[in-house]
């Protein structure tokens, strides 16, 4: 789900300011409308469910402690709460399995998942935007910086799975972020 | 002082740092240079908010209804214990109730549900006889609670389907009766939110088609003897999926 109609997103903003407040009502809300999301998006880069069950609970038992610090100028909250569920689970990630996951049939399966057109009408504005700029990267480039995202894979693992050099593999990566902000930021 | 040159460099930093693509040292170094400098901060929300719609791309998955429960243990809130039902099968307290109203059929109701969700093709498949179920019906046929068994991951989830009145004082405790056993302890469970239980190695193997899930009446704090003092107030049988 994109949170991407203005009202949902004013919600969830309110939900999280209340949380901020030790509002256990809104928290309890606020997990209700966003766990589905946030828990989609660790099962994808951590692909064990167990796993993906204990850092959706630590993300939220962190968001209900530094929800104060979440500052609606500076992000939507659901920016802060996905970059949250992230960041636990490359960190998760990076403790226990860092050069473990080399799986080079891994690649296509990213490359190859698009949203459907039913789903591309339901996506914000923002994602549109970043799809166009993506689009404009070299299928293979983009299908790394894809793969990279969703799988939080570090450098060397996304060689290992590409099968190209690690130099390769880096200059793909800074090149397409580059290209990426001229595109985002024109 | 940075150059123009500094500033690039530190600019891609960043966006390696939320794309997800630096080592465990690289990335506490960004995680420093936040907490220290605004600019840094700045720079990274930036490429977060550029990056993160990329999750769109990524389906919703219902995690089951024990998170929740372990989160609000483990941050001992008080109210409410389970928040209400929106979209997922999973977190759909009615959907445990109606399950539980028809007891015959509900335990193995409960199985389907939990092999017709969405399961991502990343998930290593499990055996078949990963989970088992009840339906704890009280004697006046009304389903108490509905208990799923995740042999995979030695757990219970217990859901109360009716939440039952007790006295001040007075709990529910869930006994696990083996055939031509005495009752085991599953220790005492809510009655109006979900009670996750971690099933010990010697519950594990008791666990079969022959045995019986019973809630008795206890003291607050459960069986002072180990075994029920109080009336039984809801059975069930096991079925395996």
């Amino acid at each position: 789900m994109s949170f991407s109609n203005p009202a949902e997103r004013e919600e969830l903003t309110n939900l999280l300011i209340r949380t901020g407040r030790s509002d256990q009502q809104a928290f309890a809300e606020l997990y209700q409308r966003t766990s589905s999301k946030l828990f989609g998006v660790c099962l994808r880069m951590l692909r064990e469910r167990s796993e993906a069950e204990e850092v959706l609970q630590e993300t939220y038992i962190t968001v209900w402690r530094r929800a104060a610090s979440f500052d609606a100028g500076k992000a939507s909250a659901i920016t802060w709460l996905v970059t949250l569920a992230r960041n636990k689970a490359i960190d998760r990630l990076r403790q226990h399995r860092e050069e473990q996951l080399d799986d080079p049939l891994r690649l296509e399966e990213t490359a190859d998942m698009r949203p459907t057109p039913a789903a591309d009408a339901e996506t914000s504005q923002e994602h549109q935007r970043l799809q166009r700029c993506l689009d404009q990267l070299e299928p293979p480039q983009r299908a790394a910086v894809r793969e990279a995202f969703f799988t939080g894979a570090t450098y060397n693992e996304l060689a290992g799975r590409c099968k190209v050099p690690l130099g390769t593999m880096k200059s793909w990566i800074r090149r397409s972020l580059l290209q990426l902000r001229n595109c985002l930021e024109q | 002082m940075n150059t123009p040159a500094d500033h690039r460099h530190d600019d891609l930093r960043y966006a390696e740092y939320v794309l997800g693509v630096l080592d465990a040292d690289a990335r506490a170094a960004v995680e420093q240079e936040i907490q220290v400098s605004p600019q840094a901060a700045a720079a990274v929300a930036l490429w977060q908010r550029h990056l993160t719609p990329l999750t769109d791309d990524i389906g919703d998955m219902a995690a089951a209804p024990y998170v929740w429960a372990r989160i609000h243990d483990a941050l001992q809130l008080a109210a409410p214990a389970a928040p209400q039902p929106r979209a997922s099968l999973w977190d759909n307290l009615r959907l445990w109730r109606w399950l539980g109203i028809s007891a015959s059929v509900a335990a193995a109701a409960c199985v389907v549900v939990i092999f017709t969700l969405p399961r991502p093709a990343i998930t290593p498949s499990t055996a078949s006889t990963a989970y088992m179920a009840a339906t704890i019906t009280q004697d006046n046929g009304v389903t108490g609670w509905t208990a799923t068994m995740d042999l995979q991951h030695a757990r219970m989830i217990v859901v109360p389907a009716t939440p039952a009145a007790f006295a001040p004082g007075r709990a529910p405790e869930l006994w696990l009766i083996p055939p031509g056993e005495k009752p085991i302890s599953l220790g005492v469970i809510a009655r109006d939110k979900p009670t996750t239980i971690t099933l010990r190695t010697e519950l594990l193997t008791r666990l079969s088609a022959q045995a019986l899930l019973a809630v008795s009446v206890e003291p607050a704090g459960g069986s002072p003897t180990g075994q029920p003092t109080g009336p039984v107030m809801a059975k069930g049988a096991i079925s395996g999926a």
